[in-house]
């Protein structure tokens, strides 16, 4: 019957073509992503309107003009045109487009078509942010993912972001995904380490369903990032570049020096500057000294290409940036090369390489009281920069720290950053069911650190350093890929994993002090009188077994099974080192059933479901060892003798840490797609936590780690996209997507709450600010309520009129930290993205809100320089000038003279909305479209962080000095580094 | 031929993670419980981490803070002082962050000598000496952090091992007492007469010694001749102890220096009155560790001079302290305003118009020319006991247990000389004679000195309120006068943060 169809078919192309000699061409059309067979797909003959599709096992038969043009193509595939050439046998392979529906995506060894997914996967394309230019992929992500949190917790160039999918699970360990690149797990390497421009897509994997195939990494989810490949065709040349400005998003209001001389005298009750009035006019201006609107630049520059055997992609990156602080800034170089090729008809191999070399200029935190960032602040207006000509003036009136812009400047902390990203793949197709992939990976970071604190950093003992750090992860893949599909109604795939990784880290430390002269710079540290050496070394090996199996009937009833089994050599016991994750996801197109599509109003219905484990192990190695700490000791001299003390208890019954999560979702397609709308509801449960429970002081303090405890994570997930108008010459495209987790601890074994110690002591901050409490989310604050100013006294407390009133919360008629209260989390309730894109001809104005809502920050920064403390005798804030007197009862802030008042800054006085919306990007971009010689051009004017909605009276809501890979801690703001508000010029040329 | 190196690399890739021992974990940069404690190496090891957890307790102010109750010193009230204010005023609360690093690091140094006590044993490796060197140290250095806390909180969690327990009860005073004595008759025993090495520096050793036991326990008796524990006998262990120190004294080396400002000057760093004292060094690598003191000198430096005032000599005390060498080496005479030495003034002139402690701030940093600190950090030793102090114990215990004879007159002039005073009038009283020495003890150690400090002395009198109501009317108000009797705002309310682990830790 085929037989004489075919002959048939021919008959009439070659009536159609009587002057061309026509052949018979056969062949066989691949997936390019897992190497199985298409069916169904189109191949038809360039110029005329004869076609065919592919069979079951991709295979097809036509005639066509030998010296014609064949058109292969498939819905969500790159279509292919590919010369006749006389031959009689064309194989080819298609590979899948990013962008529509219809998707193939990426899922982590392996592919599946996006319609099959059952698993919560949000895929995130470079068109989705191409009017914003970005330094690194966390600014892509930020606010265009559902249930994707990332907050710039630092504006320093280069820091690392806080990034969280569907809220916390550990209280301890970090809550960052973990991610993917080409296959490989970056350990050695951050996220930024990778050239956002290079980024092809990021899949960003959020439940159970999606991440169990990584196991023991798998429970913070995982963001798999697939870089750009070369494309069959002539060379392509791409250039991206942008350059901008920065500014500081705000400034605090301060004192002028008169306000401030004047209320020194005031609180002190004498002369400490006789004339005040002397001072007007005359005042420094920190904030101005502080910070500068640095430039930052950025060139991207890619070719690529290849032939039907060989494809590459050649990319190389620069970066210079500069921080927001003045003297503060990064640059990065970074070369990036994807090679594939065919070795033979069954096995193909795929090279990638990634080098790159980040120097970064006093970027690390200074931390502390005194950072620049308070001390700007805090630092008396009448004091002068300078004492005499180039000599800083070092200390001031108050407060008790050293000259915030002589630190910035004088500063000398730098870090030098290899780092390097090689995966190779070998694959081998045995027939066109199962085939091999050898996946072999390395991450290194190679870092060197260096400082010199000369004679203005360390008056009368200069000092060098230098330490050199290397992280070293290897990871071996090793995947069995079987598809078949029966009958067209059953389509099988079945995944079989191996995988080893191991990581190691050295670290080696030199520094002195006494240096006998600065001129040599950190480079000759022999000239430190007094020397110090150490080195370090860790090592963590993980090893794991895996199996998929996903299978629809009929596209339309869906199923993923999987099973992880991973073993990690952080826990002690062979049972205790083995963790097993499985997971079960169901799916319903329901689209594809007669009664929804006889509806007509849906264009796409798909209900999901999933449940698995996955779990964490983040913890660091050796932890549960109970190591010995090594300390020093001098006998008095400048020379240290090393010595051991009993470190933190061992803890051979730990476990892993794990995680269950149920989702539910539903996709909804409308009106021919131009309406897409996912939802998503979960449900999390974290147990057995690997939890560092304190220790009492009388037991020598520190920490004893222990899995206890349980915190949930509930939430839903909104993402709408709509095309509301769509004509030849206008287009508008926006983007909703919203998400609320309610993050709470269930359980922390026989206690009730644990107290953080983050920011405890040096005087300022006297006791724990923040606990994680049973009930309540993480990140909450402890804190004694303030409820004003006095108007009369109040002898049962002893405060009289114009002192802060604080609740007597236990009602033993004393205030004191006994009576802290529980009172908002730093944990964000709501986040919200909304993007909007007005197309008209060739102009493109682009509109990008962000917002996260429903959390509080204990400004430290803002109670530092409210009232007299510590370290600031003086205060600098301009509205706390208006205190408390007999003639000002209604005063916002208590006398600073007081001697029966207290001022503790352990209170709710300084705890403010973190709630903010920011228009994070407002863009307009001209397009040239092939328009001079084929070449494509686009220039994109721009303004990131334009403005803020908020109540928060720092400088920035998103800056935070707790670190980004703690969520028990957060949310507090001592000087932190704010990020910037920024102008840029784009432009990207391709031809 | 591609397909066997296909093979061949499939193989060798497979077999890298099916090394046995691939996931075992080997700490090879770092040293675990089970390895240590062997050679006598481990042991010197970890007996040096005792001396830098000890350092931790006496580097700074802040965990003197308890101190501030005598009335030797005090503060002003002001949002800032109040760690110090709190003790100074009678109001303390058991979030007071000095007194609580001061229990934190003590007991942190308690836990690294059980840690040592409870192996040294096992180190088979070690020599015999080695062992009783290393333990000598471990019982010396624990009877002294216990002898501290419970001088400064009374009942406590009395613990002599490594467990970590949520439920321990409180010892007695007696209890705590009855580990301090047999802990020094250990040390005693164990520890050698003079060391060599890194442990003993210009002459001097840093290291205690047999002597340091005998004399610290000489103290320790004293004390336990007083308030609380209140038994008669043990002022005749005490001058019995504190004799042997003074009779052997050439066998430790010890001295009184032949001046009292001598002690105090940055040559004076080791010298041979220290029996036992914490060492620091600000030019050590690491200057912002245990191993130099931090901030010490600005809390005791006059805000006029840059410093930040956290105490200061109150001004009856003042008055009281009799003239001489010893009075102008503890206290500082003349202010320079702004650093300006043309613009000196008394301490009647001075923003808070107190006489300043000045024997803390002679150090390398310490500018003569302007009185101002170069650095935050200093080298200065903390004296947790000096020869004075024996001599002294010898002369308040020997009356005490029988009469003043010649020899206590004889101990107690020798203090008085050295710091131009006259020798006592012989034939007082036998209470008399304790209170002269007591109050010799006042001068002595004057400005929070820890080692012989005189909120010590008050507790052990009874004689807190006593002492308190002698107060300059232009003092900062106490809250509420202490009760003698009754003994209340004797002890320290124990810190917040192991109440709330360990409820039991109430008074």
């Amino acid at each position: 019957m085929k037989t004489i169809v075919m002959l048939v078919f021919s008959l009439f192309a070659a009536h159609y073509c009587c002057y061309a000699q026509n052949t018979i061409v056969t062949g066989q059309i691949i997936d390019e992503q897992n190497n199985l067979p298409m069916p169904g797909a189109s191949v038809k003959v360039k110029g005329a309107t004869t076609g065919t599709s592919t069979n079951a096992e991709g295979r097809f038969s036509i005639s066509a003009p030998s010296n014609g043009t064949l058109i292969f193509s498939f819905v969500g595939y790159i279509a292919k045109d590919v010369q006749v050439n006389n031959r009689s046998v064309i194989n080819e392979t298609l590979m899948a487009e990013a962008g529509a529906l219809g998707d193939v995506l990426i899922i982590g060894y392996g592919t599946q078509r996006k319609k099959d997914l059952t698993g919560s996967i949000t895929s995130l394309t470079p068109d989705s942010y191409k009017d914003q230019p970005v330094l690194n992929a966390s600014a892509a992500l930020q606010g265009r993912v559902a249930g994707l949190e990332v907050t710039n917790t630092s504006g320093a160039p280069g820091s690392e972001p806080k990034i969280h999918i569907r809220g916390a699970n550990s209280i301890n360990s970090s809550n960052s995904p973990l991610y993917v690149v080409d296959g490989i797990a970056l350990f050695s390497l951050l996220l930024q380490d990778i050239n956002v421009n290079d980024i092809q897509s990021m899949e960003v994997l959020k439940d159970a369903s999606a991440t169990a195939i990584y196991g023991s990494r798998g429970a913070n989810g995982v963001i798999l990032i697939t870089t750009q490949k070369g494309k069959q065709g002539d060379i392509q040349i791409d250039y991206n570049g942008f350059l901008r400005v920065n500014h500081p998003m705000n400034k605090y209001k301060l004192r002028s020096g008169v306000d401030f001389a004047r209320e020194a005298n005031h609180i002190v009750g004498s002369d400490v500057f006789p004339d005040p009035a002397a001072f007007a006019g005359k005042s420094t201006d920190w904030q101005d000294l502080i910070f500068q609107n640095g430039v930052t630049q950025s060139h991207q520059l890619s070719i690529s290409g290849g032939t039907e055997k060989s494809r590459y992609y050649i990319s190389g990156y620069y970066v210079d940036q500069s921080g927001l602080l003045i003297n503060t800034g990064q640059n990065k170089y970074a070369l990036r090369a994807n090679l594939e090729s065919k070795i033979s008809k069954k096995a193909s191999f795929y090279l990638g390489l990634l080098a790159g070399r980040t120097n970064s200029n006093n970027n690390g935190d200074i931390g502390g009281k005194g950072n620049p960032v308070t001390g700007g602040l805090a630092w008396a207006p009448t004091e002068k920069v300078y004492d005499s000509l180039k000599s800083y003036n070092r200390n001031s009136v108050s407060p008790i720290w050293a000259n915030p812009y002589m630190i910035l400047k004088e500063r000398n902390n730098q870090a030098f950053s290899n780092s390097a990203l090689l995966n190779g793949k070998l694959t081998y197709k045995f027939n066109n069911w199962l085939s091999l992939d050898v996946l072999l990976g390395l991450n290194v970071n190679s870092t060197k650190l260096a400082y010199l604190n000369n004679d203005w950093i360390s008056l009368g003992n200069p000092g060098s350093g230098q330490s050199q750090r290397e992280s070293y992860t290897f990871q071996n893949s090793n995947i069995l890929t079987f598809h078949k599909n029966f009958n067209q109604k059953h389509d099988l795939t079945i995944v079989a994993l191996e995988e080893a990784s191991t990581n190691k880290y050295t670290a080696f430390n030199a520094l002195g002090s006494g240096l006998s002269s600065t001129s040599n710079g950190y480079y000759n540290l022999g000239l430190n009188a007094s020397q110090s050496i150490s080195s370090s070394y860790t090592n963590w090996a993980l090893l794991s077994f895996m199996g998929r199996v996903l299978y629809s009937y009929k596209d339309k009833y869906l199923l993923a099974a999987t099973f992880r089994a991973d073993g990690s050599s952080k826990f002690q016991t062979t049972s205790n080192k083995w963790g097993y994750f499985p997971s079960v996801g169901i799916g319903w197109r329901l689209s594809d059933e007669d009664f929804v599509k006889s509806g007509n109003l849906f264009s796409n219905l798909k209900l999901r479901s999933s449940f698995g484990i996955t779990g964490s192990q983040a913890i660091d190695p050796y932890s549960s060892l109970g190591l010995l700490t090594p300390v020093q000791y001098s006998f008095g001299t400048s020379t240290l003798s090393q010595g051991y003390m009993q470190g933190s208890p061992e803890s051979p019954n730990l476990k892993w840490e794990t995680t269950h999560q149920f989702d539910l979702g539903l996709d909804m397609g409308f009106w021919n797609n131009r309406i897409n709308v996912t939802f998503d509801y979960y449900n999390k449960t974290t147990k057995d936590l690997l939890l560092n429970t304190p220790v009492a002081g009388y037991n020598g303090g520190g920490i004893f780690l222990q899995n206890i405890g349980k915190v949930s994570n509930k939430g839903i997930e909104l993402a709408v996209e709509i095309t509301p108008v769509e004509t030849n010459d206008f287009t508008w495209t926006t983007t909703f997507n919203a998400a609320r987790n309610r993050n709470k601890v269930l359980n922390l074994g026989k206690d009730s709450v644990l107290f953080r110690n983050d920011f405890v002591g040096q005087g300022f901050i006297n006791t724990n600010i923040q606990v994680v409490k049973v009930g309540e989310s993480l990140g909450t604050f402890f804190l004694i309520p303030w409820t004003g100013i006095y108007n009369s006294d109040d002898p049962a407390l002893g405060y009289k009129a114009g002192d802060n009133r604080y609740e007597d919360v236990n009602g033993d008629g004393q205030i004191d930290f006994a009576d802290r209260i529980i009172k908002g989390s730093a944990t964000p309730k709501i986040l919200m993205g909304w993007n909007n894109s007005f197309k008209y001809k060739n102009v493109e104005l682009n509109i990008f809100f962000q917002a996260a809502l429903g959390n509080k920050i204990f400004n430290a920064t803002y109670a530092i320089i409210a009232a007299p403390n510590s370290d600031v005798y003086y205060p600098t804030l301009a509205g706390s000038v208006n205190y408390w007197s007999s003639q000002n009862t209604g005063a916002a802030w208590a006398d600073p003279a007081s001697k029966t008042g207290r001022n503790f800054t352990e209170s709710t006085q300084y705890l403010q909305d973190g709630s903010y919306c920011r228009l994070k990007n407002l863009s307009v971009s001209y397009y040239l479209h092939k328009k001079i010689s084929g070449v494509d051009a686009s220039l994109t004017l721009s303004a990131q962080n334009v403005f803020t909605i908020t109540k928060y009276k720092g400088f920035d809501p998103e800056a935070s000095s707790t670190p980004s890979g703690s969520d028990a801690s957060a949310g507090i703001d001592f000087g932190a580094y704010p990020s910037p508000k920024t102008i840029s010029v784009g432009l990207h040329i391709g031809f | 031929m591609r397909k066997l190196i296909l093979f061949f690399f499939c193989i060798s890739v497979f077999t890298l993670s099916c090394k046995k021992g691939f996931l075992e974990e080997k700490p090879k940069g770092s040293v675990t419980p089970q390895e240590f404690y062997k050679t006598g190496s481990d042991l010197n090891l970890a007996s040096i981490a005792l001396y830098n957890n000890l350092n931790a307790a006496f580097n700074q102010s802040d965990g003197f803070a308890p101190l501030w109750g005598g009335d030797d010193v005090t503060v002003v009230r002001s949002g800032n002082k109040e760690t110090w204010s709190d003790y100074d005023i009678f109001q303390p609360v058991s979030s007071n962050q000095g007194a609580n690093y001061f229990w934190n690091s003590l007991y942190t140094t308690i836990k690294s000598c059980n840690a040592l006590l409870n192996n040294y044993e096992g180190a088979t490796e070690a020599t015999e000496q080695q062992r009783k060197q290393a333990a000598g140290q471990a019982y010396f250095i624990r009877a002294v952090s216990y002898f501290f806390l419970t001088r400064v909180w009374g009942p406590l969690p009395l613990v002599t091992d490594t467990k970590v327990d949520f439920n321990i009860t409180l010892s007695t005073p007696e209890d705590v007492y009855k580990l301090i004595v047999s802990d020094l008759q250990m040390a005693e025993n164990l520890l050698p007469n003079q060391w060599d090495g890194e442990r003993r520096q210009n002459g001097i050793d840093v290291a205690p010694t047999a002597g340091s036991a005998k004399a610290v326990l000489a103290n320790v008796y004293l004390t336990m001749a007083g308030w609380p524990v209140k038994q008669n006998q043990y002022y005749a262990l005490s001058a019995q102890k504190a004799k042997e120190v003074i009779d052997n004294k050439a066998t430790w080396g010890y001295e009184l220096m032949p001046s009292f400002a001598s002690l105090w000057n940055e040559a004076g760093n080791f010298n041979h009155e220290t029996i036992f004292g914490a060492f620091y060094n600000a030019n050590v690598p690491d200057a912002w560790g245990n191993n130099s003191g931090n901030a010490r000198p600005n809390s005791f430096q006059p805000e006029e001079e840059g410093g930040w005032g956290d105490g200061y000599g109150e001004i009856n005390f003042y008055k009281k302290f009799p003239p001489g060498p010893r009075k102008d080496a503890t206290y500082q005479t003349q202010y320079y305003v702004n650093n300006d030495a043309a613009n000196a003034v008394d301490w009647q002139h001075t923003l808070n118009k107190h006489p300043y402690i000045q024997k803390y701030r002679f150090d390398a940093y310490y500018n003569p020319v302007t009185h101002a600190n170069d650095n935050w950090i200093d080298s200065r030793t903390v004296y947790l006991m000096r020869y004075a102090e024996v001599l002294l114990t010898y002369a308040e215990a020997e009356s005490m247990s029988g009469a003043a004879d010649a020899t206590a007159y004889d101990a107690i002039n020798q203090v008085r000389q050295r710091a131009g005073l006259n020798n006592l009038i012989p034939g007082l009283s036998q209470n008399a004679f304790r209170d002269s020495v007591i109050a010799e003890r006042a001068w002595e150690f004057a400005g929070v000195e820890p080692g012989g400090a005189r909120w010590f002395d008050l507790i052990r009198t009874e004689t807190v309120a006593k002492a308190n109501l002698d107060r300059d009317p232009s003092e900062e108000k106490i809250n509420k006068m202490p009760d003698d009797a009754a003994h209340t705002f004797y002890w320290a309310p124990y810190p917040y943060q192991d109440q709330q682990l360990n409820p039991n830790l109430h008074h």
